[in-house]
Parts: C-alpha cells; sequence; structure tokens
C-alpha cells in the first residue's frame, strides 16, 4: 500500500431524475507507480473524468477508497490537493489575470512555501517560453500559449502526482505533441502521472501502463506488451475493441 | 479555515471583479453616475413645466346664464387672495387667465383654441337633470360640507381635457380659485343672515405633540432604513456575485480552482466577503450620493426632519446591518452557486430581490412590535429593530436574538451555497435535462414545488378577493377539495403517477395504530404546554387569540358539521396534498432533515396567519415524521383529524387554568413513548 495512488472498489453513483441511477463509476480499483504514467483509455461517457473527478477531490465517491501519497480523498481532501496537480481541457484560467498573476496565484494557495514563490513563478516563465508574454493577461494569449501556461498553473506548486484529463482535447497537432512532450518530461522529473485519453496512439506512445475503462469499470490493466500478450492483438486499437465487445457480453 | 489562504482568495477575488469591466461599469459606474442624472432630469423636468405653466396664459370660456355672474366672482376672488395657503396664493397669484368668446366651447376645446370653460346652470335647470348626473357631474361640490347638493343650488362645470397639461392645470386652478369664491360667497351670505360674528372663527383647533422632531424624523426613517438597505445591498452585490461563481462555471475556472488545496469553505467565505464588501461600498456610494442631493438641494427634506444618531444607536444599528450584509451576500452566493450560468444567476435574481423586499416591509406594519414571533423572521426582524432603535426604544435582549437569528441564517446560507459546490450537476453544467423530453414521474419531481407555489397563490388570491368564499364552510370545501384534492388528482393525471405508491396507500402495524391514539391527546396537551412556555418569552396577543379562535371555530355551527369541515376535511384532503404527493415529489431530492422541515414550513405557509404558522409547522413537521417511519399516508390522516377535532371540542377540557406542569410533562412522555413506538414499528419509506 505505499504506491503513490491507492483506487479501491470506487463507486460513483448519480441520480438521474429522467434515466433513474446510473452507475458512472463501478467498482473500479488500481495502483499508479511512482515515476510512471499511468492511462486511463476508455470512449467518451467511460467513467475516466469522474474517476479522475474523484481523485482530485471535486466530486466524492458513493463508496470504496482512493488516497493519493497517503491521503484519503474523502477524509483529508486538501492534504490530497496539495500533492496534486490537476489538468483538463475544462480546467480554465482566469482571463483577467497576467501569466506571471496566474502561476504565482496557484502556487501560494496550494501552499507552495511562500518565501520559494518568486523563483518558483520565474522557472516556470523560462522553462515554458512565457518570458514575452509573462505581464500578458491570459485574455490576450494564444491558445497555445494558454495550454503552457495551463500546464505551468497544474504544476506551479511542484507536486507529486498529476492528473491530465483528456489534455490534447481540441489542440492542433503541434500543440497536441508540445503537451505530450511536456508530458514526458515531467516523467522524467520523477512525477506519478495519471493521463486520461480516447487516443490510442498518444496512449501507446506515452503510457508505462494502460488501464482500459468501460461502463464505469476497468476491463484490463498492464503495460502495452501485457495486454499485447494476454490478446495476441498487436494494436492497441485492436485490444480495447477486444476488451469492450467481450466487457459489454459481460455487463 | 486558514487565514492567509483565505486572505489571498478575498484579494484575488476582489481583483478579478475589479479589472472585470462589466462588472465595475454595471456595479460601481452606472449606479454612481445614473442616480444624479436621473434627479437632474426629474428636477429639471418638474421645474420647466413648473415654469412653463406658470407662464402660459390660460384662455376659457364661460357659457350659460349664470356666466356673468361668474365672470364677477373670479374677478373678485382673484383681487382678494387672503385666507388661503401660502403656497395655493402664490399659485393663484400667477394664474393668468384671458377669457375667450367662442361659439363652440366643445370643439375649440377639441381643437386646443381654449385650455377650458366653464358651464354655468341655475338652480332650477340642474334640479331637472338625472339624479345621477347631477351628483356625478358637479365636481366643483366635491369638498363642500354637505352630503350632497340641495335642490335650487345653481351648477358650474368646468370641462377640459385632462390628456394636455395646460388644460389639466388649469382645471385644477380655476378649480382652487372657484372653491375660495364659493367660500367668500358662504360667508357673505351667511353674515347677511344675521350670523354672530366671524364665520371663519366658529372655534380654534390646535394640536400637541409629545414627541421630539427628533423621534419623528427617527421613526420616519426608522421605517425605510432597512428596506432601503436590503435594496441597495441586493442591487449592488447582484453584479459581483452573478460573476463569482456564475461566471467561473461558465469560463469553466470553478473547476481549476476547486482543485487547489483551498478549502470549500475558504472558497465561499472569500466569495462572500467580496460580495459584501462590493455590496457596502455600493451602499456607502449611493448614501453618500444621497446626502450630496440633499446639501445641493436636489432632494429635499420633509419640514421638521432632525435625524439624531447617537453613538450607541448607531452601534447598535451596525450590529444588526452588519449580519443583514451577510446574508443578502449569502442569499446571492446560493442564487450564484445554484445557477448553472451568468443568465440563468439573473434569471433567479429578480423573483428573490422581490420576496426578500416582503419582510423588509415589516416596519411599515402598524403595532408590530419585535417582542413577538418576528424577532425569529430573517430580515423582518432587523426592519421592526431598526424602527425601535430610531425611535429611541430599543428592546436590548430581542435585539439579541434578531442578531442571532440573522448571524445563524447567514451562516446556514453560506454552508449551503459551499455545499452546492460539491453537487457534480451544479459544478459540471448539463447539456440537457432528461426529465424535460421525458415527462412524466420524472417531471413531477421537478416540478412539484412550483404545484404547491401556484395552490399558495390560488388560495389566498381567491381568499382575499372573492367575497362569496369568505364563510368557514365555503372556504374550506373550496381550499381542501378544490384547491388540495383537486392539485392531487391533477398531478397524478399528468405525470401519470402510481396512486397508491405516490400518495402512500399502505397499511401500518396494528401497533401505529395504537400508538398514534395514544399521540392525539398527549401531543395536544403537549403542544398546549410548549404554548405556554414559549408565551412566557414571547407573549402572543390575548385579544388577539381569541379573534382567531373565534374565526377558527364559527359559533352556531352543529358539532357535527364543525368536525367534518374542521376535522375530517383537511385531515383528508391536506394529508393526500402534503405526506402524500408533495413527500413523495420531494423525497429523492432532500436529505431526511430538510425534508421534514421544508414540508412542514410549507404546510405551516398555507396557514398564514402570523400566530398560526410556527404551530402549524411544527404539527406539520411531527406529520411528516410519521409519514416517513411508517410510510403511510393513513396514521398521519388520524393524528392530523384527532388534532384539530381536539380543537373543536377539548377547548373546556384543557383549560390552562386547571392543568398543572405535571400534566403536561406526564403529556410530554406519553406522547414521546407514542413516537417510539411508531419507530420500533416503522416500514419506512424509501427517501434518496
Amino acid at each position: 500500500m505505499n504506491e503513490p495512488v491507492v483506487v479501491r472498489n470506487l463507486r460513483k453513483t448519480f441520480y438521474d431524475e429522467g434515466r433513474g441511477e446510473i452507475k458512472a463509476v463501478d467498482a473500479v480499483n488500481f495502483d499508479c507507480r511512482e515515476g510512471e504514467i499511468f492511462g486511463l483509455l476508455g470512449a467518451n461517457g467511460a467513467g475516466k473524468t469522474t474517476t479522475l473527478r474523484m481523485l482530485s477531490t471535486i466530486l466524492t465517491p458513493t463508496s470504496g477508497t482512493a488516497t493519493i501519497m497517503g491521503h484519503d480523498v474523502v477524509s483529508s481532501p486538501q492534504g490530497v490537493r496539495k500533492n496534486l496537480g490537476f489538468y483538463s481541457a475544462t480546467t480554465a484560467l482566469y482571463p483577467r489575470l497576467t501569466t506571471r498573476e496566474t502561476i504565482d496565484f496557484f502556487a501560494r494557495i496550494n501552499q507552495y512555501p511562500a518565501d520559494l514563490v518568486p523563483e518558483r513563478v520565474e522557472h516556470l516563465i523560462n522553462r515554458f517560453g512565457l518570458t514575452k508574454y509573462a505581464d500578458a493577461r491570459i485574455e490576450k494569449l494564444s491558445s497555445g500559449m494558454k495550454q503552457k501556461v495551463s500546464i505551468a498553473r497544474t504544476i506551479a506548486h511542484n507536486p507529486s502526482i498529476l492528473i491530465f484529463d483528456e489534455p490534447t482535447v481540441g489542440l492542433d497537432v503541434l500543440n497536441a505533441l508540445d503537451v505530450q512532450e511536456s508530458i514526458s518530461e515531467l516523467r522524467s522529473e520523477g512525477k506519478t502521472i495519471i493521463f486520461s485519453t480516447h487516443i490510442m496512439s498518444e496512449a501507446e506512445r506515452l503510457c508505462d501502463r494502460i488501464a482500459i475503462i468501460h461502463a464505469g469499470q476497468i476491463l484490463a490493466c498492464d503495460t502495452l506488451a501485457g495486454l499485447r500478450q494476454s490478446t495476441q492483438q498487436h494494436y492497441l486499437e485492436d485490444i480495447f475493441v477486444l476488451y469492450v465487445k467481450a466487457g459489454q457480453a459481460t455487463i | 479555515m486558514n487565514w492567509n489562504v483565505l486572505r489571498l482568495l478575498y484579494i484575488h477575488e476582489m481583483k478579478m471583479l475589479v479589472r472585470g469591466r462589466r462588472t465595475v461599469v454595471m456595479a460601481l459606474v452606472l449606479p454612481a453616475v445614473i442616480m444624479p442624472l436621473m434627479l437632474y432630469a426629474q428636477k429639471y423636468s418638474v421645474n420647466r413645466r413648473e415654469r412653463l405653466l406658470a407662464g402660459t396664459t390660460y384662455r376659457y370660456a364661460v357659457t350659460g346664464p349664470q356666466a356673468d355672474r361668474l365672470r364677477i366672482l373670479i374677478h373678485q376672488t382673484q383681487q382678494n387672495l387672503d385666507g388661503i395657503p401660502d403656497a395655493e396664493v402664490e399659485k393663484l397669484r400667477q394664474f393668468k387667465l384671458v377669457e375667450v368668446r367662442v361659439p363652440n366651447p366643445t370643439e375649440s376645446l377639441k381643437r386646443g383654441e381654449i385650455e377650458f370653460y366653464l358651464e354655468t346652470m341655475t338652480g332650477a335647470d340642474t334640479d331637472k337633470l338625472p339624479k345621477e348626473t347631477a351628483q356625478r357631474r358637479p365636481n366643483l361640490f366635491r369638498n363642500s360640507t354637505a352630503p350632497g347638493r340641495l335642490p335650487g343650488v345653481p351648477l358650474v362645470n368646468i370641462v377640459y381635457s385632462e390628456d394636455r397639461d395646460a388644460s389639466d392645470n388649469g382645471h385644477d386652478r380655476v378649480m382652487a380659485l372657484l372653491r375660495l369664491a364659493r367660500q367668500r360667497d358662504s360667508q357673505l351670505a351667511l353674515v347677511d343672515h344675521g350670523f354672530p360674528g366671524d364665520p371663519k372663527e366658529l372655534f380654534l383647533s390646535d394640536d400637541i405633540n409629545i414627541a421630539t422632531r427628533s423621534q419623528v424624523t427617527g421613526s420616519m426613517v426608522g421605517r425605510l432604513i432597512t428596506l432601503f438597505l436590503v435594496m441597495m445591498m441586493f442591487t449592488g452585490g447582484a453584479v459581483a456575485s452573478m460573476d463569482i461563481i456564475s461566471g467561473e462555471k461558465e469560463r469553466g475556472t470553478l473547476e481549476t480552482l476547486l482543485t487547489t488545496a483551498a478549502g470549500r469553505s475558504e472558497i465561499v467565505v472569500a466569495k462572500q466577503l467580496a460580495i459584501t464588501s462590493v455590496g457596502l461600498v455600493i451602499t456607502l456610494i449611493q448614501g453618500l450620493n444621497f446626502l450630496l442631493y440633499i446639501k445641493l438641494k436636489v432632494i429635499s427634506l420633509p419640514k421638521d426632519f432632525d435625524l439624531q444618531l447617537p453613538t450607541g444607536m448607531a452601534m447598535t444599528l451596525l450590529l444588526l446591518f452588519i449580519p443583514l450584509a451577510a446574508t443578502i451576500a449569502s442569499v446571492l452566493l446560493m442564487i450564484s452557486a445554484y445557477a448553472k450560468s451568468y443568465k440563468e444567476s439573473q434569471m433567479y435574481f429578480f423573483p428573490v430581490y422581490l420576496l426578500s423586499l416582503i419582510p423588509s416591509l415589516a416596519s411599515l406594519m402598524p403595532g408590530l412590535s419585535l417582542r413577538s414571533a418576528i424577532a425569529f423572521v430573517p430580515l423582518a426582524n432587523v426592519s421592526v429593530a431598526a424602527h425601535e432603535i430610531m425611535v429611541g426604544r430599543p428592546d436590548a435582549p430581542m435585539i439579541a436574538v434578531t442578531f442571532a437569528v440573522m448571524t445563524c441564517t447567514a451562516a446556514y446560507l453560506m454552508r449551503a451555497s459551499a455545499r452546492m459546490l460539491t453537487r457534480e450537476e451544479l459544478i459540471i453544467p448539463a447539456h440537457f435535462e432528461a426529465a424535460e423530453f421525458l415527462g412524466g414521474p420524472a417531471l413531477f419531481q421537478k416540478r412539484v414545488l412550483r404545484w404547491f407555489a401556484l395552490m399558495w397563490v390560488v388560495t389566498f388570491a381567491v381568499a382575499t378577493n372573492v367575497p362569496a368564499l369568505a364563510t368557514l364552510r365555503r372556504q374550506l370545501i373550496f381550499n381542501e377539495i378544490f384547491v388540495m384534492f383537486g392539485a392531487v388528482v391533477l398531478m397524478i393525471g399528468i405525470y401519470r403517477l402510481n396512486v397508491k405508491e405516490v400518495l402512500s396507500l399502505k397499511p401500518v402495524k396494528p401497533a401505529v395504530w395504537l400508538a398514534i391514539l395514544f399521540s392525539i391527546p398527549s401531543g395536544y396537551l403537549t403542544a398546549i404546554g410548549v404554548f405556554r412556555i414559549v408565551n412566557v418569552f414571547i407573549p402572543a396577543p390575548q385579544q388577539l387569540l381569541e379573534r382567531f379562535s373565534a374565526e377558527i371555530i364559527p359559533k352556531g355551527m352543529p358539532t357535527w358539521e364543525l368536525l367534518l369541515y374542521i376535522s375530517v376535511l383537511p385531515a383528508i384532503c391536506e394529508e393526500l396534498a402534503f405526506r402524500g404527493i408533495l413527500l413523495s415529489g420531494l423525497r429523492r431530492k432532500l436529505p431526511p432533515v430538510a425534508l421534514v422541515i421544508g414540508i412542514g414550513l410549507i404546510f405551516g405557509l398555507f396557514h398564514v396567519t402570523l400566530y398560526r404558522i410556527a404551530p402549524t409547522a411544527a404539527l406539520g413537521m411531527i406529520l411528516t415524521v410519521i409519514a416517513i417511519m411508517t410510510g403511510s399516508v393513513f396514521p398521519g390522516m388520524l393524528l392530523h383529524a384527532g388534532n384539530n377535532a381536539l380543537g373543536v371540542v377539548a377547548g373546556d377540557w384543557f383549560r390552562p387554568d386547571i392543568l398543572l406542569w405535571t400534566h403536561y410533562a406526564a403529556a410530554a412522555a406519553i406522547f414521546a413513548l407514542s413516537l417510539w413506538i411508531i419507530y420500533r414499528n416503522r416500514t419506512p419509506l424509501l427517501l434518496r
């Protein structure tokens, strides 16, 4: 139980007045190892985002447990968030802040040591090549620049765990590659990363281990080589389809 | 609470608000600029109109057999303008009249060639007019002391056109002139006929006011100050509040903020403080605006205005206005947290704003004292307290109660806002509401509260506006059968509901029936005991209570009929409505405690008289608890019927003068035991 991220029997049930009870996440189990990129691969509506929102404490689980660096998502949400950087296509930036103010705000709000904040802000501005835009308001930046600032604010407090929820959705190829490159760099710095996507090539290229999620359940979880071996398929797309069809038959 | 994080968030919120052009313009610039512009524009147009009308020479015509006499009267009165108030004299002095001879005055008036004409008739001709016409037409005699027109009295009709400023104004002035002329004429007639002395000096009347000028001013300002503050805080804080959560949801920054190490409570408190700050700054700006206009004489104060605000009084008011401001900010925050977008937030704002103004008007109600149940009604209590403080009669213990109630309200609303930030459907806007398309039971759960709001409006609109339903029998038949039962039937039909399930028509264990039978007299007696205890702290006026019971239980109605209308009918219809369909509609939406309190309060609100809301709400809560524990509407029906029946027949059995505290204690113990038996034999309703 010393893994940085431990998820056990995690469930999230919504009550929808029209559709009744919906099991968005249904008894999910997985661990993430230190310094790896753990991929959550699933189609839209599979339960990826709900799982990650529970891990980032935005949503409260219906049952089950999840811990981030030993902090329980229900009993110690602030401890979880201090150790976590959460990035998704829906987490926007404050348009009325400048780049520098944005990184500064997120470093301080996540309780990064106050005396080290200015140094950290300058380091991130240089690292992402944002020097020219440091004092420009976010609303004036291009979408590529905004992506860079978003990643900078995600790691502003130097967290050990990073969650990237479909980070390349809506980006052009070059910007998507930039994001992937940044995620690779963060792994080489020893960060533990949970990466969710529905794009097979991204999962193949980035993830050390991949969990295939469908209808709120994890159908398989292994390295790419392990998945290939168990299914006797080469392409991740074929592996995914095989598991989903088998899963549908079971569900 | 991490104070550093709170400080950081507060500064961040204020920075965001100040940098938002829309917020600054809408919340600060517009109110600061529009108010003086409006006041100046109004003053300018009024002055200009006055000048224009004063400079006008009014053209008029006189017709009829009494024309010459009227010309002389007008001329003589204009020459001698004494004995009327100064302001009137000044207006009449400036009243320039010129008679124009026209062949057809009506046509000339229509064409705008004259401003009005005076049509005179002799007394004999007036007598021949149809009675209704003669009484309706002579506006001139409107202020006469005579109850009606006497035979033989001549008539002067002013014919004018109210849609034209000059004509309308000319009519007002000539009416005042003719009234004066008539007064002089009567005085002369009295003296001519030998009346001894001056007819104007029959007796002297004077008055002595024991209230000081500052008390009178305090009373006037105290009645309005809370309303003014509530209006300012709401309108000032609204723009900021909408931007602060709904705007964040729309921009997607709320989710970003929620993934930081800041706690929900810190986020909510920082946002609440930001709204309060903006609201207070705008209130201050508007207050200073008003002071400036008073200084510049754009706004004129009443004569004898003398506002005294000693430090103690100001501090007491401040003590109440701080939680008031916090409560309003919390209400705004809740609207913003509940709405999924800026637009939706704007939609909710207006009805909530109007509803909040209603309790703020409490100080305008005559005879309302803070030492009553009003102390527990948020906003209304501050309104009444502020008035009592400003007339110099503060009630210290009740002010403390008011402060506590307001602080608890603000804290509760803030907590509710923080909870809203954990609700998936509120943080992440859904693209569509499935229930809207599917209809049926799903839509029923969304609409049930609207139905009850409509039922409430219908009940009271009809009760206050339809005299035919003023009797108890008719009112009960209408309310219980048409409104309650009718709405239940309609909802079941429209939303295709399962009757047995939605009305909780389920048998219960025999022990429950036994417990209910015990709970009827014991609950009734316990309620009397509780009322006596409450009455020690907040005494209800005895006369009022007697009047209520006389209204509820009319004299002369046979007992069986009273039992039918007051006990059986409400027990069946109200239980089906409140513990049947309303409970069924809300049970999946609210946690059990909120469900019990909510249904109890709605039940209380349907018994709108102030002193009945609290006891009926308490009864409603107990009935809801029983319905939840038994999963059935029937035990509640029996308890409701039994309780109301005791109210009709047991007045003499449970007289407070023959009851001892031991009786009340025994009754409370039996009542608690009954509830325990019900709990032990529970077959609970399926909630969330």
